[in-house]
């Protein structure tokens, strides 16, 4: 049975149509990631599907029901830290057993099976303030795992975590999966994606790519990459990559470029010649498989994170 | 454990654990009432000054309620809803209605304790009341009134001023501001004839002063409050503040886009 479905959704802001016909079917226990930039319509339809905002058009369901029938099944983990900073771990959680309707006794008991689930046991009477972002992250997932919520819908749930923190929080939704959870993850972080079961990729409130990462890759007739860092960046740079890149796209990142190469071999040298002929030295020069970005930039020429 | 319980139990929390709401609602008061009681009896004939000391007592007890319903109040929502809070709550299968239910049982509770406290901080400082069982339960139903009224006027900040601190200071700024031209932080006599009418109209303000006239005497709230007419109008204008925040609070705060 699918746990979701959403069939010919549209969601319009005045004459701004955020979503334009979004279908999509997730199935009990799959573990689906929605991919694409800031203003793609993810955000939106992750919060139409949990009642919080209504579509235009278009139909949803979470196992046979309306969203708002159903809000019982689904954890909601939106992007912002909604945790109450000034009480404790245990006390938010505790607070949220009681909107669930929980006795004070079954609140205690199933708090802090939670509490150990996200491995805060120790740290459960610290005030929030004191908890690092991923901590905070954990316990707001917490909220979404009490017993009887069959989906996991998390919006955004590794932006601004440190690599390590966002480590742990990754191992957590693993763990999940063997639970079969049903788990819905909005992300712009193709490295988050790859851990799902099934990518969908949303642009300009389409999902223009849908299967498993692997296969989307595959699919895209993506090589090898070279990312290059470079000493500096500019349009020259960016211009003479290209002559070595697939349609002459290169992709920036932080610290330098990605050229999609036919013949890595043959091409790095050139490119290295090339570039020390403006001036310009690559300081790291490395080759690698593509990654969901790239799959996206392939099909949309658009980064889907904002270069920093 | 309720949902009303569980919103009870967070939000009371909440308040008693920010300092800047301790200090607003509780030390502020507590300051004036500590400055007032000993600088405002000079030259005061002996036999009135406890009744005076009694006055600056409950108009600081009035503006702790005050500030709890006009600032902590809409800075708990604005906090909620700038945090994501309500987008979380309302995708789980909750009752807005027992939401608000929690939140105002939380304010009358703190603010009960705040008034408490004030008057307490009064009483050591020398102010002495005159009042009858009827009085007391009386100026019991004023306190309510000026929860409401507040609560209402605190629910219009915190649904219409998105942003935490722009809510809270905006409440501040209306209970200092209308406090101090409504006669509830100066004698209603001393007010020109333009503010003597606001004083009767604005329902914190008439409620003050009915508590002061029920409690510590006619001389020392200016007029007579109590009057069938005034008292109406003082429950009247208080509802309709209430129920014009709760509308405005339940039609824009959990309104679905």
């Amino acid at each position: 049975m699918d746990a979701i479905t959403v069939e010919k959704l549209t969601k319009k802001y005045g004459d701004n149509e955020v979503l334009k016909g979004v279908n999509l079917k997730i199935a009990e226990g799959e573990f689906y990631a929605l991919m694409g930039p800031n203003g793609s319509g993810k955000t939106t339809l992750a919060s139409i599907i949990v009642s919080v905002r209504f579509p235009t058009s278009g139909k949803i369901e979470i196992y046979g029901k309306k969203p708002e029938n159903a809000k019982e099944l689904i954890g909601y983990v939106p992007q912002e830290s909604f945790s109450s900073p000034i009480l404790t771990g245990k006390e938010n959680l505790m607070y949220f057993a009681g909107l669930l309707g929980y006795s004070k006794n079954t609140s205690e008991k199933t708090v802090n099976e939670l509490l150990k689930k996200i491995e805060l046991s120790e740290d459960a009477n610290k005030r929030v303030s004191d908890y690092s972002g991923g901590m905070r992250k954990r316990l707001e997932v917490a909220t979404a795992l009490f017993p009887g919520i069959r989906i996991l819908i998390l919006d955004e749930p590794t932006t601004g975590l440190d690599p390590s923190a966002r480590r742990k929080f990754l191992g957590l939704i693993q763990e999940l999966r063997k639970e079969r959870t049903t788990v819905l993850l909005i992300t712009h972080i193709g490295a988050d994606a790859e851990l799902a079961s099934r990518v969908g990729l949303i642009d300009e409130g389409k999902i223009i790519a849908e299967d498993e990462p692997e296969r989307l890759k595959k699919v895209s007739g993506l090589r090898d990459v070279i990312n290059i860092e470079t000493a500096i960046k500019s349009e020259k740079v960016a211009k003479i990559l290209g002559e070595f890149s697939e349609k002459k796209k290169v992709l920036e990142t932080d610290v330098g470029y990605r050229v999609y190469c036919k013949d890595v071999e043959e091409a790095t040298p050139e490119i290295v010649r090339s570039l020390d002929a403006i001036g310009c030295k690559a300081t790291k020069i490395e080759t690698e498989k593509p990654s969901l970005e790239d799959v996206f930039f392939k099909l949309t020429e658009k980064m889907v994170r904002e270069v920093s | 454990m309720g949902q009303i319980t569980a919103t009870l139990g967070k939000t009371i929390k909440e308040f008693l654990r920010q300092k800047t709401i301790l200090f607003w609602t509780i030390a502020w008061p507590i300051l004036w009432v500590l400055i007032g009681s000993f600088s405002f009896v000079e030259n005061v004939p002996s036999e009135v000054v406890s009744y005076i000391r009694g006055a600056i007592a409950i108009s600081m007890s009035v503006f702790a309620l005050m500030t709890a319903g006009m600032a902590n109040l809409p800075g708990n929502i604005a906090q909620d809803r700038e945090r994501g809070l309500l987008s979380k709550l309302m995708s789980m299968p909750i009752n807005p209605w027992r939401d608000f239910v929690g939140r105002i049982l939380a304010l009358l509770a703190f603010s009960s304790l705040a008034a408490i406290l004030v008057t307490l901080v009064g009483y050591g400082c020398g102010a002495r009341f005159s009042y009858s069982l009827i009085g007391l339960l009386q100026s019991i139903g004023f306190i309510l009134l000026i929860s409401l009224a507040s609560a209402g006027i605190g629910m219009l900040i915190g649904t219409f001023i998105k942003h935490v601190h722009g809510a809270i200071m905006s409440g501040v700024g209306i209970a200092v501001v209308t406090a101090a031209i409504s006669g509830v932080m100066t004698p209603y006599s001393s007010l020109p004839w333009l503010l003597q009418q606001f004083a009767r109209i604005y329902p914190i303000s008439s409620s003050s002063s009915s508590i002061t006239f029920l409690l510590v005497g006619e001389d020392y709230a200016g007029y007579n409050p109590l009057s069938a007419n005034q008292t109406t109008l003082t429950i009247v204008i208080s509802l309709l503040l209430f129920i014009g925040g709760l509308v405005a609070y339940s039609r824009f705060c959990w309104r679905k886009e």
